[in-house]
C-alpha cells in the first residue's frame, strides 16, 4: 500500500505557521523601504541609467594609462603604509583596553568601563576623524593615520577583549598560586593563550584599514584617494583607470598574503610545530 | 608548619563546604585528604594558599595568617606554597620551559618577566626542576604536544621552581591512567622525602591514600571525620568517611580490598 492511500486518521493536522506578526513585519519592511525612497528622493530612474554610466566611464578607463603606474603605486604605497601606521597604534592601545574590558580578569565595574570607551571609539567613523584631524593638524598621511588607528582601537579591542573572555582558567588559576602580579598574570597567563587570535585580527584589521586610508586619501588625508579624487575631477579616465587597477590588485595581494598568514597563527600551532609559535610572536612585539 | 583554627567555608550558593575544621600539618609531612567529591577537600587545600577564603576561623602557614593577609602578603605567602592541578593549568600554547618559569614570577622583577627576559639563574632553577621530574628535554617543546602524564610533570616541575617550602597537590591524578598516576605520586613522594616539603594531596583512590600518604585526613560532608596513618584506616574508618562500604570505584587498582 503506498502512503498516498493510507487513510486520513486525524482532524487535528497543525495549520502552517505563517502568523500575523511574521505579516505585518514583512509589511512594516516594505513600507519603510518606500518611505525611505520617498524622502531621500532617490529617483528610481537614475537607479535604472546607472549601469549604462558605469559602463560607459569603464569604456573610457581602458586602455589605461600605463605610464601612470608607477606613480599610482607610489601613492597605494603610501596608503598601504598609513594603513599599517593606523593599524599599529589601534593594536598597540587597544590591548591594554582589551584586557580592562574583558569580564574573567578585571571586575564588573572595570570592565563595564572599559566597554563603554571602547564602544565610544568605534562609535565614530574614520572619515569623520580623518575630516576633524585634517582641520586640526593639516593635510598628509598623519591625520589619516591616527583617524584610521583611532578608530581601529574599539573594533580591536571589541575583539580582543572577547578572545580573552574564551580563555581557560586554569592557568590563571595558576599565576594566582604562584604569588604573580595581575599584570604577570596577563603577561603569562592570559596573553600566552590569547594572542594568536588577537594577532590575527590585528591582521584582518590591516587589510580593512587599507581599504580605509585609500579612501581617506580624497578629504585631503594622504595616500591613493587623492590621486584618484585629482584624476576624476580632471576626466583624466585613463590615469584614474591605471589608479583603480593598481588599487585592486595591491588589496589582492595583500589581503592575501595576510589571510594566509592568519590561518597560520590559528591553527598552524596547536598540530605539529615543536615551538610554541604564538611565544614567538609575542617575543618578536616585546 | 600549617594550622587550621576553626575553619569552615560557606559558598554563595549556601553550601557549607568546610565546617568547623581545626588541624596542625607540621613541617616535612605526606598527608592525604581523602573523600566523596563535594566533601571538601579541594576547599581545605585551597584555603592554605588563600585561593578559597574562609568565611570563618582562621589559616595559619608558618605562623602567618593567611586570612587576614593583604594582597601583597598573600602573594609572598602564596610565593612559598606550589600548587599542582587535577587538570594540570597549563598554559598550552607556550613552551614547557615558560610554563615551569612562572613558578619564578615572584621572585623576578615585573618588567623582566613582561618582556620574558629571565635571568639565566632563573631559567637554571627552572632547568634543575624539569630535571628533578625527568622531563627536561622537552624544555622548549609547546606543553599541548605533551602527553598527560607529561604535562603533570611539568606542572610539578612548575611548583618545584617556586622552590616552595609546601606543595599542595589537588587531585594530581584523577586525569591521569594508573601507572601514570603512580609514577606522579612517586614524584611527590621523593619530592617529600628527598627535599622535606610539606605535601598535601586530595585524593579519591583509597589504595592510593594508603600506599603513599604518611598521614590520612578524612573529610566528609565539610567535617573532619578520620586523622591519623595508612594503617589505621579499616573498613570501619572507611564508612565514616565515605558513608558506605568500600567498592571497586574507590580504589584504582580494580580489587575491591585494603
Amino acid at each position: 500500500m503506498a502512503v498516498a492511500d493510507l487513510p486520513r486518521s486525524s482532524d487535528a493536522r497543525p495549520r502552517a505557521p505563517f502568523p500575523l506578526a511574521r505579516r505585518s513585519l514583512l509589511l512594516l519592511l516594505l513600507v519603510l523601504f518606500g518611505w525611505a525612497a520617498a524622502t531621500s528622493g532617490i529617483p528610481v530612474e537614475r537607479i535604472l541609467r546607472a549601469p549604462a554610466g558605469i559602463w560607459n566611464i569603464a569604456r573610457l578607463m581602458f586602455p589605461p594609462d600605463w605610464a601612470y603606474a608607477g606613480r599610482a603605486l607610489g601613492a597605494m604605497v603610501e596608503s598601504v603604509h598609513i594603513a599599517w601606521f593606523g593599524t599599529v597604534i589601534g593594536a598597540a592601545l587597544s590591548l591594554p583596553l582589551a584586557l580592562l574590558a574583558a569580564k574573567n580578569v578585571t571586575g564588573q565595574a572595570t570592565s563595564t568601563g572599559a566597554r563603554q570607551v571602547l564602544n565610544a571609539f568605534r562609535a565614530i567613523p574614520e572619515l569623520v576623524l580623518a575630516v576633524v584631524f585634517v582641520a586640526m593638524i593639516g593635510l598628509g598621511a598623519v591625520p589619516g593615520a591616527l583617524a584610521i588607528g583611532i578608530h581601529s582601537i574599539g573594533t580591536l579591542g571589541k575583539l580582543a577583549s572577547e578572545a580573552i573572555e574564551s580563555i581557560d582558567r586554569g592557568p590563571l588559576e595558576a599565576a594566582d598560586a604562584v604569588g604573580a602580579t595581575w599584570l604577570q598574570k596577563m603577561r603569562w597567563g592570559v596573553l600566552p593563550q590569547a594572542l594568536p587570535e588577537i594577532v590575527a585580527f590585528w591582521l584582518y584589521r590591516f587589510e580593512i584599514n587599507i581599504r580605509a586610508s585609500a579612501i581617506l586619501g580624497v578629504i585631503g588625508a594622504g595616500g591613493v584617494g587623492a590621486v584618484l579624487s585629482n584624476t576624476v575631477s580632471y576626466r583624466r579616465w585613463d590615469k584614474a583607470g591605471m589608479t583603480l587597477i593598481v588599487v585592486v590588485v595591491v588589496t589582492l595581494l595583500i589581503d592575501a598574503v595576510s589571510g594566509r598568514i592568519r590561518r597560520r597563527i590559528i591553527s598552524g600551532g596547536d598540530t605539529s610545530a615543536e615551538v610554541a609559535e604564538g611565544e614567538m610572536v609575542l617575543q618578536a612585539g616585546a | 608548619m600549617i594550622r587550621f583554627e576553626h575553619a569552615s567555608v560557606t559558598y554563595p550558593g549556601g553550601v557549607h563546604a568546610l565546617k568547623d575544621v581545626s588541624l596542625e600539618i607540621p613541617d616535612g609531612q605526606m598527608v592525604v585528604i581523602v573523600g566523596l567529591s563535594g566533601a571538601g577537600k579541594s576547599t581545605l587545600i585551597r584555603a592554605i594558599n588563600g585561593l578559597v577564603p574562609l568565611t570563618s576561623g582562621r589559616v595559619l602557614v608558618d605562623d602567618e595568617d593567611v586570612t587576614a593577609a593583604d594582597r601583597k602578603h598573600l602573594r609572598r605567602i602564596r610565593s612559598r606554597i606550589g600548587m599542582i592541578f587535577q587538570g594540570f593549568n597549563l598554559v598550552n600554547r607556550t613552551t614547557v620551559l615558560n610554563n615551569v618559569l612562572m613558578g619564578r614570577l615572584y621572585h623576578t622583577p615585573t618588567w623582566r618577566t613582561i618582556l620574558g627576559r629571565y635571568t639565566p639563574e632563573q631559567i637554571d632553577l627552572g632547568m634543575r626542576s624539569l630535571e628533578r621530574v625527568e622531563i627536561v628535554e622537552k624544555a622548549y617543546t609547546r606543553a599541548s604536544n605533551l602527553s598527560g602524564g607529561q604535562q603533570q610533570r611539568v606542572g610539578i616541575a612548575r611548583a618545584l621552581a617556586q622552590d616552595p617550602r609546601i606543595i599542595l597537590a589537588d587531585e594530581p591524578v584523577a586525569s591521569l591512567d594508573p601507572p601514570t598516576s603512580h609514577v606522579v605520586m612517586r614524584d611527590l613522594q621523593r619530592i617529600n622525602r628527598e627535599l622535606g616539603i610539606t605535601v598535601i594531596t586530595n585524593l579519591h583512590f583509597l589504595d592510593l591514600a594508603r600506599q603513599y600518604g604518611d598521614r590520612i585526613i578524612g573529610l566528609r560532608a565539610g567535617e573532619l571525620v578520620f586523622d591519623g596513618s595508612g594503617a589505621q584506616v579499616d573498613e570501619k574508618v572507611f564508612e565514616d568517611i565515605y558513608g558506605r562500604s568500600l567498592t571497586a570505584d574507590d580504589v584504582l587498582e580494580k580489587r575491591a580490598e585494603l
